[in-house]
């Protein structure tokens, strides 16, 4: 870490400090009830869909049907003498740049001169009334002259189609990290296991669809976006529309769910969706149908990995040596971050002193891929822990017992080399999540055919990097502003889904204020926030939270000196406490929290702060592809027991204990929420979820085919184990959670089943047709 | 066309053209935007409503089918400003997260709670095997069943 960063940033270091090492908490740590709960419960609570703008009107994308071709023409068709109908908008009617690449400028908001997948948004309708933009967009004409189009990502990286020219070739981005020679450390390993790994879609399928409204009026745009991160819709909007980022204000509806999701469709519609308000000069809300959801959104990368991994005889894992071909589908999105954060996830948690991982990113004429929950982490794991038992199996180890020896610890190195300090549970969850379940009682007792059901019972761990990766700057901010009268506004670019976080922080606040959640509005999700980053990679709470303290503290600081005059003390003395302002040595000496406001409007005393926090960070070398990859890890483990029907193929989830190691819970019931939550994402993922493509075209984009949990689907999960391994940068200690439970789930099922009936699932989805084969297989018949 | 129906309770007409769905009619001509809209396909759930006391999904019907029809919406279960005892229950056991499937949820649990004061576990998970909570807080729904189910019968019996 640089040493002018500690010296700029010493105040907030030692506010974090302070609140890392305190004994007791009054509001944090206990599950205060969602601050959003009651207009939820209402029906009041307002979606993008729920707005009312007058003069609104009502769009649609126009998709293409053809993989990949050139685009001949764009007409309106029969629409135009439609009376519903407004206007057609086209790349030719962006204003600005038809860009909405996220890292790679590869990606039109409307696609312009060729279309790349089946699905691709080639123009918007624009309709007076709801009803009407569905059939409007039928009567568009699309003609498309196809080009040859390729779709499985080994046959594209020979390049024999070129998806984007600008690129050159379909391998659009490599990655690597590693130590050791794992090649020789392999040729010597007493045991090796080497396999293949296939890993399907999956899709968000938030019960929301997609959404955006956009409001022109006088030059300057007003976007209602369920985005994850307000300032980068604002940005892509203003980039589109050729305007200064400040002329676009972006403001969070209530979000119907997101998962990742919206991260990257928040901006995509936004953008698509100001163009059309720019042309027509009217409020235009766009949204997706379901079909368009699953035709036209991003999805969790399709996968297929290669992975070898060695062991001595004494039960060390000696090397492992990985590649991993994420299938970015025609885009490449957010496909290098996720790419290489399974690069670098790919030894799982544990010990490994020779690893080789290496990456290829690689376009398909197929819809892209995004962001979800796990981000590119829970393909990697699957084939890292189905590894680990097949490992444990050869070396005639319990598969548990072969994870404790090589589990990560404090002072461990990980795959790239970084020395972790500090914050390591992992090693207690997955000691206790063995006691909690009786593991090695049913480990012997299971595993055996009965009247045709087998019951199995298995484990994996999981680690996750908390937010961006290696050396990409990270900073987290929030404003708080104290009114006269002593209630309190908070600012925060961190955006509400669902997950929490607006109440986690409400509470943080709370806590360093010394008053109730009450007093304290939380303003979220808009741009008009300074810029907090985006709420992804389990930052919403761990980052924007230590954003909020540190902003609080600065104005619990003010108000304790303000005190301190007043009672005689040292404002360290000054306890800020329900409401009240008093001398802790002398507790008679009190004021209540609005007079101590008002003394600190007085005299001189700002009451607005800042929590600006630029995450320090190490170096790492990318050419040797080593060093600090995250700056801390948050880490899962979890148990299945599972029952498959012999006869049937179908796997059912009975019971599931988790252990977690995301620092301080900050709210118990919001954590358990998100575990439960994460769980069956999870199991969906393993078991039901999956995509079918045929050249290029999605065949099954509805809840009848794509199957998501139900609640008849529900195991019995036990509450969560919280192994608490504060972390320094955290607010109170706090990491990130909310991703965790997904990425153990699908190879803990896995190794279940293989427990149970001697399969071993080297797929993602496993649904029961493909144990069923996989049965008859290994048992004959 | 014109259609008169009764909506939470008042009595409704307007004007609406015949080929829309009773959730397109709830949600843009009278503005009820607590049904939503999630597939319109009848596959998830969320714009469950209640229509002559059955959990229907207002997706798959026309609007002129509302004709004459009692409709009962999320924002029709509170009464003179008290929450119904399944609202109140979703709140306690934190029974939801992003909130979009919950109107749904409430509405098919009143429907089975009005029919069957007592539910068991199965029971309540048979009935909500249509509404899709894609944040996963099924575990929490049921518990919110049951203790709804608990404070109707506690109420009931002390009104009784």
């Amino acid at each position: 870490m640089s040493s002018s960063l500690i010296e700029v940033q010493r105040e907030e270091f030692s506010i974090l400090d302070s609140w890392l090492k305190a004994r007791e908490f009054i509001v944090v740590g206990k599950s205060v009830r969602r601050v959003d709960s009651l207009e939820k419960v209402l029906g009041r609570a307002r979606y993008v869909e729920d707005y009312l703008v007058e003069g609104m009107t009502y769009a649609r994308i126009v998709k293409s049907s053809v993989p990949h071709g050139l685009i001949e023409s764009i007409s309106p068709g029969e629409a135009s003498s439609h009376p519903d109908f407004i206007d057609l908008i086209t790349a030719e009617d962006v204003p600005g740049q038809n860009q909405v690449g996220y890292y790679i400028s590869d990606q039109p908001a409307l696609a312009e001169g060729k279309v790349r997948f089946h699905g691709e948004p080639v123009a918007l309708v624009v309709a007076r009334k709801p009803e009407s933009a569905e059939l409007l967009r039928s009567m568009v004409e699309v003609r498309v002259k196809p080009l040859p189009a390729v779709f499985d990502p080994l046959e594209a990286m020979k390049d024999q189609v070129i998806i984007h020219e600008e690129v050159g070739s379909n391998v659009v981005i490599k990655t690597h990290i590693g130590k050791g020679d794992a090649e020789k450390a392999l040729e010597e390993s007493d045991y090796v296991v080497e396999n293949e790994y296939r890993m399907g879609y999956q899709d968000h399928a938030y019960i929301e669809p997609e959404g955006v409204l956009a409001i022109p009026k006088d030059g300057e745009y007003t976007v209602i976006a369920p985005a994850q991160y307000p300032h980068l819709a604002q940005l892509i909007s203003a980039r589109v529309l050729g305007v200064p980022q400040s002329k676009v204000r972006v403001i969070q509806p209530m979000i119907g769910g997101a998962f990742g999701g919206k991260d990257d469709m928040g901006p995509i519609l936004a953008a698509q969706a100001v163009v059309a308000a720019h042309k027509t000069g009217k409020p235009v809300l766009l949204t997706y149908s379901r079909e368009d959801s699953f035709t036209s959104h991003c999805k969790r990368d399709p996968a297929i990995i290669y992975y070898k991994s060695g062991a001595s005889k004494e039960g060390r894992l000696t090397a492992v040596q990985v590649r991993i071909i994420f299938d970015a589908g025609a885009y490449a999105n957010r496909g290098p971050f996720t790419l290489w954060r399974a690069t670098a996830h790919a030894s799982g948690p544990y010990e490994v002193p020779n690893v080789d991982s290496r990456g290829f990113l690689v376009y398909t004429n197929k819809v892209y891929q995004g962001s979800f929950r796990g981000f590119g982490n829970p393909q990697v794991q699957f084939a890292a822990e189905r590894q680990m038992d097949e490992l444990a199996e050869k070396l005639g180890i319990d598969p548990l017992e072969f994870r404790l020896m090589n589990i990560l610890k404090p002072g461990s190195r990980t795959c790239t080399n970084q020395l972790l300090d500090h914050s390591v549970g992992i090693g207690e969850a997955l000691r206790r999540v063995a006691e909690a379940s009786g593991w090695r009682e049913k480990r012997r007792r299971y595993g055996r055919i009965e009247n045709g059901k087998a019951r199995g019972i298995g484990v994996a761990c999981a680690w996750h990097g908390i937010s961006t990766s290696r050396g990409v700057p990270d900073w987290c901010n929030a404003y708080i502003n104290v009114a006269k009268d002593g209630s309190v506004s908070v600012y925060t670019g961190i955006v509400e889904f669902g997950q929490g976080s607006h109440t986690g922080i409400l509470q943080i606040v709370s806590e360093a204020l010394g008053i109730p959640v009450e007093k304290i509005n939380l303003i979220g999700g808009t741009s008009d926030a300074p810029d907090t980053g985006a709420t992804h990679g389990s930052r919403g709470l761990s980052f924007g939270g230590t954003a909020a303290l540190i902003a609080a503290t600065k104005i619990r600081k003010a108000v304790q000196r303000v005190a301190a005059r007043s009672f005689g003390c040292s404002p360290d003395d000054v306890e800020l406490r329900d409401g009240w302002v008093y001398c802790r040595r002398d507790p008679e000496k009190r004021m209540r929290w609005e007079e101590a406001v008002k003394a600190c409007y007085l005299q001189g005393e700002e009451m607005s702060a800042t929590g600006y926090f630029f995450m320090p960070k190490e170096r790492f070398d990318e050419k040797k592809g080593q060093g600090q990859a995250y700056v801390v890890f948050s880490y899962m483990a979890i148990i299945t027991e599972v029952e498959v029907d012999v006869e049937t193929g179908l796997t059912r989830v009975l019971k599931v204990w988790p252990a977690l190691c995301a620092g301080r819970i900050i709210n118990p019931e919001l954590a358990k929420g998100q575990v439960d939550g994460a769980i069956l994402q999870g199991l969906g993922y393993m078991l039901l979820e999956e995509i079918k493509v045929e050249d290029g075209r999605i065949l099954n984009p509805a809840f009848t085919d794509y199957l998501v949990p139900t609640i008849m689907d529900l195991p019995e999960i036990m509450d969560p184990i919280y192994v608490e391994d504060y972390f320094k940068y955290g607010p109170m200690g706090a990491k990130g959670l909310a991703e965790m439970a997904l990425i153990p789930m699908a190879p803990a099922i896995g190794n279940a089943i293989k427990h149970a009936v001697g399969v071993s699932p080297r797929e993602v989805p496993y649904p029961a047709e493909k144990l069923y084969m996989d049965l008859r297989r290994v048992r004959g018949g | 066309m014109r259609i008169r129906f009764t909506l939470n309770g008042r009595r409704v007409e307007v004007d609406a053209p015949p080929h829309i769905t009773l959730l397109e009619l709830l949600r843009n001509y009278l503005r009820t935007t607590g049904v939503k809209r999630g597939c319109e396909t009848g596959e998830c759930g969320a714009c469950t409503i209640l229509m002559d006391g059955k959990p229907v999904n207002s997706c798959l019907i026309l609007a002129p089918m509302a004709e004459g029809a009692e409709i009962v919406t999320v924002e029709g279960l509170a009464e003179d400003g008290r929450l119904h005892p399944i609202q109140e229950a979703f709140i306690e056991e934190n029974a939801l997260q992003c909130g979009y499937c919950t109107p749904g949820f409430l509405i098919t649990a009143k429907a089975l709670l009005d029919r069957v004061p007592e539910p068991s576990v199965e029971l309540i998970k048979d009935a909500l095997t249509g509404n899709i909570c894609r944040c996963g807080a099924y575990r929490m729904i049921i518990s919110a069943v049951l203790r709804a189910s608990e404070k109707m019968r506690t109420t009931s019996a002390s009104q009784g």
